[in-house]
């Protein structure tokens, strides 16, 4: 089944293309206009910016009760492969876990978390639901059950492969990478994937599109 | 961590519930020992509560148990600040 994609493209050719891996879960929707913001942005300076659905997630009619993170993983390879010309890939949090297996000439991450870190939000979250309805659950025991059926978190119905596959996933090496942080060092910023209530950051989507500009700048693409 | 003053604590904790809550940076630095979290301020539901806590224990570097966490330390921001410097206190 193919998934949707939003792709901004500038006015003549492409000088490369972007391909945004959105952050996981709810953290995708806190962040998706002002990464629509930042594909904008790089297509006023000539550079083609694409933002797949992953299975299961937005737009997808894909069950996310049947995706695991290999799955996500070969949706974009595939999604890359398509790409003509030169590609840098930009991952925002949990995308970062992802990202690695698609060809590409650079990759350009931010905030990368771990997927235990994103895991233990979830599990939590649901603890806390419980706990509001007087169900009596923790961290350890929505473990196990999730270790054999599938367990509804936050909202997402997850597989015990998703599951397992999240406890222990960590960003893997890709080559060549910048991987930036928010902060003086890094995009100045607010981590809007945090955050409770929609929000955008004009000035972070700008910060992004610069920073992913001179960084493919610096690895020759562009 | 066991030298972490509790104004550092306060300042993490602040900038935290800022960003989690999107408080903006005069009603984060407004908050009083008796200002109420869960249940009085309306983007305080469970999903924040559980994105508070993983952030609590990246930014103070602490660990914290399920059977820490009770109804009462998201009362008050008193009781979430006594909670923190207690956890970074060690």
């Amino acid at each position: 089944m193919s998934e949707h994609h939003l792709r901004i493209v500038p006015a003549g050719s492409a000088r490369a293309s972007v391909l945004f891996v959105p952050p996981l879960f709810e953290e995708a929707n806190r962040t998706r206009r002002t990464l629509v913001l930042a594909m904008r942005a790089l297509a006023a300076e000539g550079l083609a910016a694409l933002l797949p659905d992953l299975p299961g997630q937005n737009e997808s009619l894909v069950p996310l009760v049947e995706v695991d993170l290999a799955r996500w993983r070969a949706a974009l390879a595939e999604t890359a492969s398509k790409v003509s010309g030169p590609l840098i890939i930009a991952s925002l949090r949990g995308g970062a876990l992802i990202d690695h297996a698609a060809p590409a000439a650079a990759w350009w991450r931010l905030a990368p978390a771990s997927g235990a870190s994103l895991l233990r939000t979830l599990l939590r979250a649901r603890v806390s639901a419980d706990r509001e309805a007087g169900i009596a659950s923790s961290l350890a025991s929505l473990e196990a059950e999730g270790a054999k059926a599938p367990l509804l978190l936050a909202g997402n119905l997850l597989s015990p492969a998703m599951i397992a596959g999240l406890g222990a996933a960590e960003v893997q090496a890709a080559e060549p990478l910048r991987s930036v942080a928010l902060g003086a060092d890094g995009i100045a910023g607010t981590p809007l994937w945090l955050r409770a209530e929609p929000g955008e950051d004009p000035d972070m989507a700008q910060a992004i599109a610069a920073d992913i500009i001179a960084w493919s700048r610096s690895c020759g693409i562009i | 961590m066991t030298d972490t003053p509790a104004t550092a604590v306060d300042a993490t904790l602040r900038a935290l519930l800022g960003d989690v809550l999107g408080l903006g940076e005069a009603r984060a630095a407004a908050l009083t020992a008796d200002s109420g979290l869960f249940g009085e301020l309306p983007e305080f539901d469970s999903m924040a509560v559980a994105t508070v806590l993983t952030e609590m224990e990246d930014r103070l570097g602490i660990l914290i148990d399920d059977d820490e966490v009770d109804g009462e330390i998201f009362e008050t921001y008193g009781n979430l600040l006594a909670f923190s410097v207690r956890k970074v206190a060690g």
